[in-house]
């Protein structure tokens, strides 16, 4: 992600800022230094990434990498990963779950509506930890296309 | 309204025996209205002998004195040809008429005295016959003058009319007897008759009501045991999903506790990366510098803050080790179950398997019943209760014996099946009997690892099979787990999928 002439930026939409605040020191314990702009509701990271409009105008041109909780306090993370998929400028953009949910029927729904990757938050830190971690390094290595 | 059985038994044998009497009747009038109209029968045809034979004398005696008269005016012997007819036929006649008389027990003075005048009369005949026979027409004629054969023909023509209208009236009487038999013969067997349509159809319609109250109260146990197993098959659906919402708040609850202790135990180890740098850092302080304020420091960093952090991640790794259990729980209560034809028998064997190993080094046996039936049933959850159980026969075990397990098969009624697993090891007290299957909590000497989960897991596996777990033991001899399961679980999941 780095060798891009523009980096990436990291969207991490979760409301618990303990856990927010976790998983962006695992990530950087992996050596994934990108920008990680923080939401704690669904609104204010939808606002972001499609505008005020809704259009996506604003995201147009950026690298974008978005990391989704799906129990959100205003929506479920599930209408943020439609709206993100079905708009022609954020579609391209990697999304990736990363909840509690290990609900199958729940899991094939985010895939259905074009989620690139569906982690499930281990139950006990350690776990936690190391799961971001391993998502990290992944992150250092992926490419990231350039939004339309 | 229903009939009492025993007034039912007691109307139907009253109108058994009312149509029985009826017919007894009927049959015994009949007998004696036979016998009776042959007995009038009888009397007429004697009472027409004794007409016939009395008409037969008087005419003989009729034509006799007709050829007499006949002979003395002519003086020819062709009119005495019916007189000599009659003369031969009046004795064999008049015995007729005496036989018939006796044969009637009747008027027998009458005919003595009739046979004793025609017998003068013969006699008074031949005189004058005789007379003219000899020649002495005039003294023949001077006898029939005499007017004593007419008065003897006079008083025999009334003895004659007498027994001829006696006989007739006699005849008439019979016939009036037998006429009146016949009608009383007609009406016993009318009546009679309707008296056994009456009962027939009564007791007819008395066994059509019976019957059809049986077969209303067979219709309606009928009903209240299908609407038994249904209240059943409802209740059992009621606390299947009752046992879905415990699990799901179970899920919810263990979920949203889960994300603050992943914060606490996460920040946790931040602050023990933390406290480690300042370790460092104060390590590298030579110790000599005795200063008050920096050994209360280097006591704080080494020792209060590394104490507090360790209580806090064995408190919190115990909390997540319970809400993993939990999650555990629920989680398998929440799979969806898959029913499927099962080979109990089979699933058992393959269960017994598992622990032969551990079986043989302790000189354990395991008898599984032979005969054991198909069922329809989630494979998986059956696998793991089983084993489940079958672990713990084997871990609690009693030292003093060699482990005897016996695993039966038995059929029940409501189309369920019972498994019963029996082992001679250490034993539950009573008091435990129900805490067993409570999650976290254990009952004995606390000699195994365990974590307490596995009865509780057993316990939501089968409820949510439809079924119910039971345990029965006594300390130090033995423990016997009993799982009662439906026979077919699809009814169950069928009703829940919704």
């Amino acid at each position: 992600m780095t060798d891009n002439a523009k980096p990436v930026t990291i969207i991490m939409v979760e409301d618990d800022e303990g856990h927010a605040r976790l998983i962006e020191r695992n990530i950087r314990r992996a050596g994934v230094s990108n920008e990680i702009v923080p939401f704690t509701n669904g609104t204010e990271a939808l606002v972001y990434l499609l505008g005020a409009d809704g259009s996506g105008q604003v995201s147009a041109g950026r690298h974008l990498l978005i990391l989704l909780d799906l129990n959100l306090p205003d929506m479920t993370g599930v209408d943020i990963l439609e709206k993100v998929k079905a708009n022609a400028h954020t579609r391209r953009s990697p999304v990736v779950v990363l909840t509690t949910t290990d609900d199958a029927r729940e899991i094939q729904r985010c895939y259905d509506l074009g989620a690139n990757v569906y982690i499930t938050k281990p139950v006990n830190y350690d776990g936690f930890a190391n799961a971001i971690r391993q998502l990290g390094m992944f992150f250092s290595v992926m490419q990231v296309p350039e939004t339309a | 309204m229903p009939i009492a059985r025993l007034s039912f038994i007691r109307a139907t044998l009253v109108m058994l025996l009312a149509g029985f009497a009826a017919l007894a009747l009927i049959v015994g009038t009949s007998i004696w209205l036979v016998d009776r109209t042959q007995a009038y029968a009888e009397a007429m045809v004697k009472s027409r002998a004794l007409r016939g034979a009395a008409v037969d004398l008087l005419i003989a005696v009729q034509d006799a004195e007709t050829g007499q008269r006949g002979y003395l005016l002519t003086g020819q012997d062709a009119y005495l040809r019916p007189y000599d007819a009659a003369m031969a036929e009046i004795g064999a006649r008049a015995a007729r008429l005496k036989a018939a008389v006796a044969a009637l027990a009747a008027e027998a003075a009458d005919v003595e005295r009739l046979i004793a005048l025609i017998d003068r009369k013969v006699a008074e005949l031949g005189q004058t016959i005789e007379l003219k026979k000899t020649g002495d027409g005039d003294a023949a004629l001077a006898l029939v003058r005499t007017d004593s054969g007419k008065q003897l023909m006079d008083e025999a023509r009334a003895i004659f009319g007498s027994l001829i209208s006696s006989a007739e009236a006699r005849f008439n009487a019979a016939l009036a007897e037998q006429r009146t038999s016949s009608q009383i013969l007609w009406w016993i067997t009318v009546g009679g008759g309707l008296i056994i349509l009456v009962v027939t159809s009564a007791g007819a319609s008395i066994i059509l009501r019976y019957t059809r109250e049986l077969m209303e109260s067979r219709i309606e146990v009928q009903a209240l045991a299908t609407g038994l197993e249904e209240r059943v098959a409802e209740r059992t659906v009621d606390l299947v999903r009752a046992n879905e919402e415990v699990q799901r708040f179970a899920y919810i609850v263990t979920h949203d506790l889960r994300a603050p202790l992943v914060n606490i135990m996460g920040f946790t180890s931040e602050l023990e990366t933390s406290i480690a740098e300042i370790q460092a850092l104060i390590a590298d302080i030579p110790a000599g510098a005795a200063d008050a304020k920096l050994a209360e420091v280097r006591r704080v960093a080494e020792q209060d803050v590394p104490e507090a952090l360790g209580f806090i991640r064995s408190s919190t790794r115990k909390m997540d080790a319970l809400i993993n259990a939990i999650l555990k729980l629920s989680r398998e209560g929440r799979r969806t179950m898959k029913p499927e034809r099962l080979d109990l028998g089979a699933l058992l064997q393959a269960a017994s398997e598992t622990i032969a190993h551990q079986l043989n080094e302790s000189q354990g046996v395991i008898e599984i019943a032979a005969k054991a039936p198909l069922i329809v049933s989630d494979r998986l959850s059956l696998e793991q209760v089983i084993g489940n159980l079958l672990d713990n026969a084997v871990k609690y075990r009693s030292p003093d014996r060699p482990l005897v397990i016996r695993v039966g098969v038995e059929a029940r009624p409501g189309n369920r099946v019972l498994i019963e697993i029996a082992d001679n090891g250490r034993g539950i007290a009573e008091q435990d009997h129900q805490r067993v299957f409570e999650l976290f909590r254990r009952s004995g000497v606390q000699d195994k690892p365990g974590e307490g989960i596995g009865l509780a897991y057993a316990q939501t596996l089968i409820r949510k099979l439809g079924g119910e777990i039971a345990v029965t033991s006594r300390l130090g001899q033995g423990t016997t787990f009993s799982i009662n399961l439906p026979r077919d679980v699809s009814a169950f999941v069928g009703s829940r999928s919704a």
